[in-house]
């Protein structure tokens, strides 16, 4: 965790920063670091950068933040972890570099000395980064490659503004707060918003995997530096056949290393443990690896009691299985009704996920861990969810209507005026987009469909925004390269769309609504850069066994083989039940009984975080 | 590089958008004695004063289907092109085939009111192929990108400069005695007078003149231009019995503008509808209190407070209430403004120009 701020008054118009401002940015994110703060600005007072600090790695005073070099010509200000810092550390130290500290921080000043923005290709992290390079005059701005840490900038074309949060940028009366209609659109269609945007026009997020130069004139256009795609088509192109019978091994060799990776710390690591394969085997993996003392944590909620929903019973047979200290905590309507105030304070752009995640750090915190590690990532990276089966079908059956023009279309009409009210709405699409990946992909994730968004935004905030959001040309980059066959391609938009800019963001404002750092030994591109040969090479489906058949002490059948669940909070039941969260039944098609708990949650969710729509 | 440039009007012109491309073509023009600009323009009378070595301006076209085929005849004849500089949003229609036939990249100049709204789609359509767009300040910017969808990567300030010959000096006696203004306080303002510009705030200090000379009986309110909107504005004056405290000047020549402004002691221009409002950087370069809106560009050209004074323009009682503090405290505020001068304004073009050949690859 931590909270970066930065403002670079670029232009020569622009005056020299207002402390205060920078103070009010960095101090909104108070709650991602509450162990300390700084600041640093330059001697013309065109540049301050801010800093709140966690401390995870070396907690003593050196790994204060922003942080110089020995002389003086680079400050960073960095959010993230590095995990092998160690090993960049004694590459740096052979140069001749010295350091001060047992921080990531000081390694990446040194490893950006040595290598400029070549630097990124050395790191294993999670990191969103600003660097003041007091020689070149230019600031660089980075993301890790999944985008796991967030960064956000808002540019008026004199002053660029940067910080780990939208609402630590909103926080400055100098940003616009202008809508806008991409974000909102793209929040009702997907129930999060896609990067680079945000539901500000001025606020953008810097692409995950990307980097960006900012000089006198301004941001560069960011560069892509990595992308899931280009690792598959990489890995098609480049690997000979691997003999199937080191696969297993392989296999459980890069998926430990990232579990020690990830277990790089300078305070307790716990992990968050559901029922479900990918937090059971990050904990299986761990004790493999010899971690000892792992606390684990397990939400429950009364309205799940004896159905599979219910996470407590089998966590507890797991954590039993690997002797974790275990807890599970039940969580009543109650509770969240409690933290429904702070929730929405601290939801930094409108999704309609989050709460299991916010509850289940919440507790982590109360209970003393500062970190902990999450499954999220194993469906992408194993095949877990049905859109890796669903949508290579779709797409193959509805093909021909994607080269008929006008086919799909006039096929929506007629069924929207043909099926019942009660069929999804969805259904009526399946032969307009079903034809495509990127189509196929927003029949399956989406939470309204395009036809739709007239009825619940209004004609202009819908076609605007639907043009402004270029949904199937972004999800299209999603598939560029082209990963060649169907797993690679759905595995490339799971990753790149709902985990990226849903399931990534939530785990990241959630943590730090409670000041608690969540790693993702799942999400790690040095990982996937190991196992997408083996995927490729493997003779066996490809799936949960691959992860599952790793563990030297197996999980028991029952939990191997169990339906994808996974961290379920009972919204639907709580919405249903309130009176106050009953709003969206001003809007007569939510009003409808046959309207999904999550688009009743979404407008919650948008009155409560985007004022008037 | 070779630059091909449309535009409305620029040597010869009048008005701000005339005075920016004035400077932008001098600026690219001083680049290099290698750079050679041929510039064709819309309107705008002959020019007197002396135009850089390597930039010749063709006699103006109204005509628009004319002017089409001069641009096509001057890029068949005259090139190869590496540039066309389009001076004006409405142009880019014409900039875009251009662009196209000949694969040469083009840059835009956004100002004002002009670039707030959204186009027509073809315009909304051509801008997009553009390399680079740059604005004339923040506010116009900002208006742009929200109905363009322009990669804002693309979208720089360039704001206006300042000619050297506006500096602080004294009251010139001849105009103070031409227009009777002796031992008199002088509020200002300099427009074109235009029927189309009703939004730059003349009506509201006629409106407030009465109240203003209770305290300051000597005051007077002079308005320089010539333009269509002038009668109304004396019917507006006579209205409010301010017949005698309100001075037209009528159009000033160029050459006795600084003593226009050393004339007066406050620059008053309450607008809401500058692209940036290059008067008030002038103003202020000859020493004047200044007072400007806080609903457009006016913020940039006044640093937002910092080299200015700003005001909600809709707000009588704020005009008023600004305008009394700056009659009676005589502390301009300046000490900022210099950065408006030539040698950054011509710096930035030459960044720009990096930036646009580095864009031109990129463009979708």
């Amino acid at each position: 965790m931590c909270g970066v701020a930065a403002i670079y008054a670029y232009h020569y118009a622009a005056l020299e920063v207002d402390r205060e401002e920078l103070r009010g940015i960095r101090d909104r994110m108070v709650r991602r670091g509450p162990d300390g703060c700084g600041e640093w600005f330059s001697t013309d007072q065109k540049i301050g950068l801010g800093h709140r600090r966690l401390s995870i790695l070396d907690l003593s005073e050196k790994g204060a933040q922003p942080m110089s070099s020995a002389d003086g010509t680079v400050v960073i200000s960095f959010n993230g972890e590095i995990y092998n810092y160690q090993e960049i550390r004694k590459q740096l130290e052979s140069e001749g570099y010295v350091f001060r500290s047992g921080t990531d921080t000081e390694v990446l000043i040194y490893l950006y000395q040595s290598k400029g923005e070549a630097m990124l290709r050395a790191l294993r992290g999670m990191f969103a980064l600003v660097i003041w390079d007091e020689r070149q005059k230019k600031m660089f701005v980075a993301r890790d490659p999944y985008g796991i840490k967030p960064l956000y900038y808002a540019d008026d074309g004199w002053t660029v503004r940067i910080a780990s949060s939208v609402k630590a940028l909103l926080s400055s009366p100098k940003v616009s707060r202008l809508k806008e209609p991409a974000g909102i659109v793209s929040f009702f269609l997907l129930g999060s918003v896609l990067e680079p945007f945000t539901t500000y026009q001025e606020i953008r997020a810097l692409p995950a995997g990307s980097f960006m130069w900012i000089d006198s004139i301004g941001p560069s256009i960011p560069v892509q530096y990595f992308s899931i795609s280009s690792v598959f088509k990489e890995a098609q192109e480049k690997s000979g056949k691997i003999n199937p019978r080191e696969i297993p091994d392989r296999m459980r060799e890069a998926l430990l290393e990232s579990v020690r990776y990830h277990f790089v710390s300078d305070v307790p690591v716990g992990i968050f443990l559901s029922s479900g394969v990918d937090s059971s085997c990050l904990l299986g993996l761990a004790r493999q690896e010899g971690i000892k003392d792992i606390q684990t944590i397990t939400l429950a909620f009364n309205e799940f009691k004896n159905t599979l929903d219910d996470e407590s019973v089998l966590a507890e047979k797991v954590a039993g299985l690997y002797g974790s200290k275990h807890s599970t905590v039940w969580i009543s309507r109650d509770q969240f009704k409690k933290e429904m105030s702070l929730f929405f304070d601290t939801m930094d752009q409108p999704s309609i996920d989050g709460m299991n995640t916010y509850l289940v750090s919440k507790i982590a915190r109360e209970k003393g861990l500062k970190v902990a590690l999450s499954g999220l990532g194993g469906d992408e990276l194993f095949g877990g969810y049905p859109s890796f089966r669903d949508i290579p079908r779709w797409v193959s059956f509805m093909r021909p209507f994607h080269f008929l023009p006008g086919a799909g279309a006039a096929a929506r009409y007629a069924l929207q005026l043909a099926a019942p009210k009660s069929i999804s709405p969805k259904f009526a699409g399946i032969a307009e987009y079903g034809g495509s990946y990127a189509g196929a992909y927003l029949l399956k994730r989406g939470l309204f469909m395009p036809w739709e968004l007239e009825k619940i935004l209004g004609k202009e905030t819908a076609r605007e925004g639907w043009k402004r959001l270029g949904l199937f040309k972004r999800l299209g980059r999603a598939l560029t390269p082209d990963p060649r066959n169907d797993f690679f391609k759905v595995a490339s938009l799971e990753s790149s769309v709902y985990m990226r800019n849903q399931l990534l963001r939530d785990a990241d404002w959630a943590g730090m609504a409670h000041s608690l750092e969540i790693r993702v030994p799942f999400v790690d591109a040095a990982l996937l850069k190991k196992i997408a040969p083996l995927m490729i090479s493997s003779a066996q489906k490809l799936s949960k066994r691959l992860l599952t058949e790793s563990l030297s002490n197996p999980l028991p059948d029952n939990i191997s083989a169990r339906k994808k669940s996974g961290f379920q909070v009972p919204v639907g039941e709580w919405l249903s039940a309130d009176q106050e969260l009953r709003r969206c039944e001003d809007n007569a098609r939510l009003a409808q009984s046959s309207a999904h708990w999550s688009r009743r949650w979404a407008y919650e969710v948008s009155e409560q975080l985007t004022e008037k729509i | 590089m070779k630059i091909l440039a449309l535009v409305t009007d620029a040597f010869g012109g009048y008005g701000g958008i005339a005075q920016y491309n004035r400077d932008l073509l001098t600026a690219l023009a001083g680049m290099g004695q290698q750079n050679r600009l041929i510039v064709l323009s819309r309107t705008g009378g002959s020019y007197s004063g002396d135009l850089p070595n390597n930039l010749v301006q063709e006699a103006s076209i109204h005509n628009e289907i004319i002017y089409s085929f001069k641009s096509l005849w001057t890029l068949l004849t005259k090139g190869p092109f590496d540039m066309i500089y389009c001076g004006h949003i409405f142009m880019t229609p014409l900039a875009v085939v251009l662009s196209l036939l000949f694969r040469i990249p083009f840059w835009v100049c956004i100002y004002g009111i002009d670039a707030w709204q959204k186009p027509s789609r073809l315009v909304e359509w051509s801008i997009r192929i553009a390399s680079l767009v740059v604005s004339i300040s923040r506010h116009t910017r900002r208006k742009f990108l929200s109905w363009s969808d322009v990669d804002p990567h693309r979208v720089r300030v360039l704001p206006c400069t300042v000619d050297k010959k506006f500096t602080p000096g004294p009251k010139p006696a001849d105009l103070i005695k031409k227009y009777g203004l002796e031992g008199k306080k002088v509020l200002l303002i300099i427009s074109r007078l235009s029927s189309d510009e009703k939004y730059k705030g003349h009506d509201k200090i006629i409106e407030i003149m009465p109240a203003l000379i209770k305290k300051y009986p000597d005051l007077v309110y002079v308005i320089t231009g010539e333009g269509g909107d002038r009668e109304r504005l004396q019917k507006l004056a006579e209205k409010y019995g301010m017949s005698e405290k309100v001075i037209f000047t009528g159009k000033i020549a160029d050459e006795i503008l600084p003593d226009i402004y050393r004339m007066a002691d406050v620059f008053v221009m309450p607008s809401t509808g500058e692209g940036f409002g290059v008067v008030f950087l002038e103003a202020v370069a000859c020493g004047l209190q200044v007072i400007g809106g806080n609903q457009d560009g006016s913020t940039d050209a006044l640093l937002d407070g910092e080299g200015g004074w700003i005001v909600d323009p809709e707000s009588l009682d704020e005009i008023k209430k600004v305008i009394i503090e700056t009659l009676d405290h005589s502390k301009v505020r300046t000490a900022k403004a210099n950065r408006f001068y030539k040698q950054n304004f011509n710096d930035l073009v030459s960044q720009l120009c990096d930036k646009f050949r580095e864009c031109s690859h990129e463009t979708p």
